[in-house]
């Protein structure tokens, strides 16, 4: 008997497909997959956390600011204009809104579940204009009037478990890291898209209360001069690039031919100086930047 | 952002490396594939009937192959979709020629004139954490038949 070994046809136990045509369509197929799954999440838990009365959002144990280190009484200026911005909203009676004042250099302003709004001394410190304090407050008290505190809130849980399920079901490490930056840049974008309409918002309560937006731009460049965001990309921040925020406030303000030769407020120089004695010097602890 | 920069680096260096390797080590297994050709692997059981002068002998040969980064992360992504795992196909493909070939060195060095009851084996090792790399085992073994 003869015995002998054919030679091995190629391709037989290996397909022809191009790896990087592969590449590209799984990787397109999974990241729009994931992108419209949590898209849909978003749209569901929209449609459910809206209807939360306000009520059980102002109950909550965490909405307690008063033990929150360095909050002091809000000093009556900041609790005049936060007033005046807060009329130029015409809010539902039961949402009422709480201005905390934060002796810290942090710079910072946020709103947050219960209808709190805490704005920090180091922010306050840059503010050349009232207007410019207008827009921050205002900015904030639009995210409390669409919910978005609650909103975010309702997003991260409900992201966060499909996410530790799905996660925990591959068991991939690289399709685990794929999954989670696919739904942090959804959520991101659903992020940038809520601070432009509370820039919008803000934008027209200026208009209401000074008949210009003049403060917007002014704050504007104030953030830019502090966080300079010069090489980031929009696409991975949750908010907006501020080049990106001045543009669209000059947009609006030329959209709505507001009339931008009213004269500024200047911050009373009162409340700078008393922002200055007051100080509480920065410690060694680290500070930590909050949105 | 630095994530996925990092991430394209990882997948462009799998990419460049793995198919550079792929394609020479294809072309070492195609080569030494014609020179051993002369030594026939059998996988039947039962050796040549009517010729008892022959001495037997185990050979084996074995290797181990990792799976690059550009592999893994395909397989990663098929895994969520399934069907076939065509990036693990030639990884496979080229460790089962590989162990055939590294046996039948072995039994060229000893003299034999095919190897009978040719068996393979294969393992995956070395899983790592996580799952992060892996590499491929594939273990040949055979009984080599010697005219004596």
């Amino acid at each position: 008997m003869e015995y002998s070994n054919p030679e091995i046809p190629e391709g037989i136990n290996t397909s022809k497909t191009n790896p990087l045509k592969e590449l590209v369509i799984l990787t397109v197929g999974v990241i729009g997959a994931i992108f419209a799954i949590v898209s849909l999440l978003i749209f569901v838990v929209d449609n459910f956390a809206d209807q939360i009365p306000f009520e059980v959002e102002q109950n909550l144990p965490m909405s307690s600011f008063t033990e929150m280190q360095g909050v002091e009484p809000l000093p009556p200026y900041l609790a005049k204009i936060s007033q005046k911005v807060i009329n130029s909203f015409n809010l539902p009676e039961q949402m009422h809104i709480t201005v905390h004042y934060v002796n810290d250099d942090v710079v910072n302003a946020f709103a947050t579940l219960g209808g709190h709004i805490v704005l920090y001394r180091g922010l306050l410190e840059k503010l050349k204009y009232e207007d410019e304090l207008s827009m921050i407050i205002a900015h904030e008290v639009s995210h409390i009037k669409h919910r978005h505190p609650i909103l975010n809130a309702s997003h991260g849980a409900v992201i966060g478990l499909a996410l530790s399920f799905l996660g925990a079901s591959s068991g991939n490490s690289v399709v685990n890291d794929l999954l989670g930056t696919t739904s942090m840049v959804t959520l991101m974008k659903y992020s940038r898209e809520n601070e432009h309409l509370a820039d919008k918002d803000a934008i027209d309560s200026l208009v209401k209360i000074y008949g210009s937006a003049e403060g917007a731009i002014g704050l504007f460049d104030v953030l830019n001069s502090e966080y300079s965001d010069r090489g980031e990309v929009e696409f991975f921040n949750t908010h907006p690039l501020n080049k990106n925020r001045t543009a669209e406030a000059r947009e609006a303000i030329n959209h709505s031919r507001i009339i931008n030769s009213v004269v500024r407020a200047p911050i009373p120089s009162e409340f700078s100086r008393w922002l200055k004695a007051n100080k509480i010097e920065a410690k060694e602890t680290k500070k930590v930047r909050i949105d | 952002m630095a994530d996925l920069i990092i991430l394209v680096t990882l997948l462009a260096l799998g990419y460049g490396f793995g198919r550079y390797s792929e394609s020479t080590h294809y072309a070492s297994i195609r080569k030494r594939e014609k020179t051993l050709n002369a030594i026939p692997a059998i996988a039947s059981r039962i050796p040549p009937q009517g010729n008892p002068n022959f001495d037997s002998q185990l050979v084996s040969g074995s290797v181990v192959i990792s799976v690059d980064y550009f592999k893994r992360f395909i397989a990663g992504l098929r895994n969520l979709v399934g069907g076939r795992m065509t990036s693990y196909e030639t990884l496979l493909d080229r460790a089962r020629r590989e162990a055939i070939l590294r046996m039948k060195e072995e039994a060229d060095r000893l003299g034999a004139s095919m190897v009978f009851n040719l068996k393979l084996e294969t393992a995956s090792i070395h899983k790592g954490r996580r799952n992060k790399i892996g590499s491929v085992e594939v273990l040949a073994y055979g009984t080599a038949l010697t005219p004596n």
